[in-house]
């Protein structure tokens, strides 16, 4: 029985913004990104999933759509090479990882984020980075602790599990 | 300077990210072997770098820029816009659903109809071969806008009814009672209000179609929401 209008309401203002930003930056469509994320929408509304994890129900949704449209777009009357389109789509799933890891990161808490920035991504030492942020080097290390903890829970949430 | 158990713990997050002194990252390899907490909660988090790889250099915009996504302008302004043209569309698809349903229902009931003329009067000397479904819309009784269908399934064991209903009440329990040309009453299906009030359950009785004079659904305190006549 498919979702009513309240739910579907509230599924798109809880996850558009997201699915919008991981549509978007997956395909560099900007006239297309609408039409895909409310066709998502409208697949959940319709299947209804009984699922505890609906952000990962979305995400592998609009995997699925992006990939399908990728492949009907890129179709050729040819004889297409199976190489190509393995290449594309795992060229494509790489794309959408990226995407989810990047919005993983936006979604730290903002002093967890800033540690990952400066020890992974700026490869800081712990003390270089309690200098530049300011606090005690034990304080750089739980957080570092948390921030690995909570990125792989959302990543978890988000049905990244490699 | 004495290290505690849980400062030792705490270090897994500068070792899977790095910037570790020489001293502490073999201090904590050290502890790794002997801490099967510490391996665990390693093996969950081991594949991260490989992750954070992925990310755009600098880790994309949420580590380079402070607030927002690259598309945050245009969808603050869109938003409630696309909420609404999301919702046309789900009450667009569901009329036409609700459309293709009520159009087999009135199939079923002309066929019905004009069947009951034709053989109604020689129902006792040669039965006629039961419908296998019949589709019937049940009425809200006054004060109710509850939308129910129900599909009466002829069955070898008596009737399958399954049974698709909207805007009901969305708590308590809900049950189906069919009610025999005899007046006896008894329940064919029972459930749960779902939040949403959307439901769609299958309940069974072992009378046939035939045998089934109406159809009511009542709510755990017994009241009548929407009943059908056979």
């Amino acid at each position: 029985m498919p979702l009513d209008e309240d739910a579907v309401a509230a599924i798109y203002r809880e996850h558009g913004p997201m699915l919008r930003r991981v549509v978007w930056r997956a395909t560099s469509d900007a006239n297309r990104v609408d039409d895909i994320v409310q066709e998502v929408i409208l697949r959940v509304w319709r299947q209804a999933p009984d699922t505890d994890n609906l952000r990962a129900y979305l995400i592998t949704t609009a995997r699925h759509l992006i990939v399908d449209q990728h492949r009907a777009a890129g179709r050729r009357p040819q004889q297409a090479q199976l190489v190509d389109i393995a290449e594309r789509d795992s060229a494509l799933d790489r794309a959408l990882d990226q995407v989810l890891v990047e919005e993983a990161l936006g979604r730290l808490q903002s002093n967890h984020r800033e540690i990952v920035r400066c020890l992974y991504y700026e490869r800081l030492t712990v003390a270089e980075t309690a200098e530049r942020v300011g606090v005690p080097e034990g304080t750089v290390k739980s957080r570092a602790y948390y921030a690995v903890r909570n990125l792989r829970a959302v990543l978890d949430e988000m049905g990244v599990t490699r | 300077m004495t290290t505690g158990s849980d400062e030792r713990h705490v270090m897994l997050g500068a070792y899977v990210l790095g910037g570790l002194s020489d001293e502490e990252h073999s201090a904590f390899s050290e502890h790794l072997r002997t801490c099967g907490r510490c391996q665990a909660e390693l093996g969950q988090v081991s594949g991260l770098p490989r992750l954070l790889d992925l990310a755009a250099p600098e880790g994309g915009p949420f580590l380079t820029s402070a607030v927002g996504g690259d598309a945050a302008p245009r969808e603050r302004a869109t938003k409630e816009e696309n909420v609404v043209r999301l919702l046309d569309e789900v009450g667009r698809r569901r009329r036409h659903r609700r459309r293709w349903l009520s159009a087999v229902a009135a199939a079923v009931a002309a066929v019905l109809f004009a069947g009951g003329a034709w053989l109604g009067p020689q129902l006792f000397s040669s039965s006629p071969p039961a419908p296998p479904t019949t589709h019937v819309a049940a009425a809200p009784v006054a004060g109710s806008g509850v939308r129910v269908d129900l599909a009466l399934v002829t069955r070898g064991w008596g009737t399958q009814i399954d049974i698709d209903c909207e805007d009901m009440p969305t708590q308590g329990e809900l049950a189906l009672w069919v009610v025999d040309r005899s007046g006896r009453a008894v329940t064919a299906a029972s459930w749960h209000a779902t939040p949403g009030g959307y439901s769609r359950v299958t309940g069974a009785t072992a009378l046939p179609p035939s045998q089934i004079r109406s159809l009511e659904v009542r709510t755990d305190t017994g009241q009548v929401l929407a009943s059908a006549r056979t």
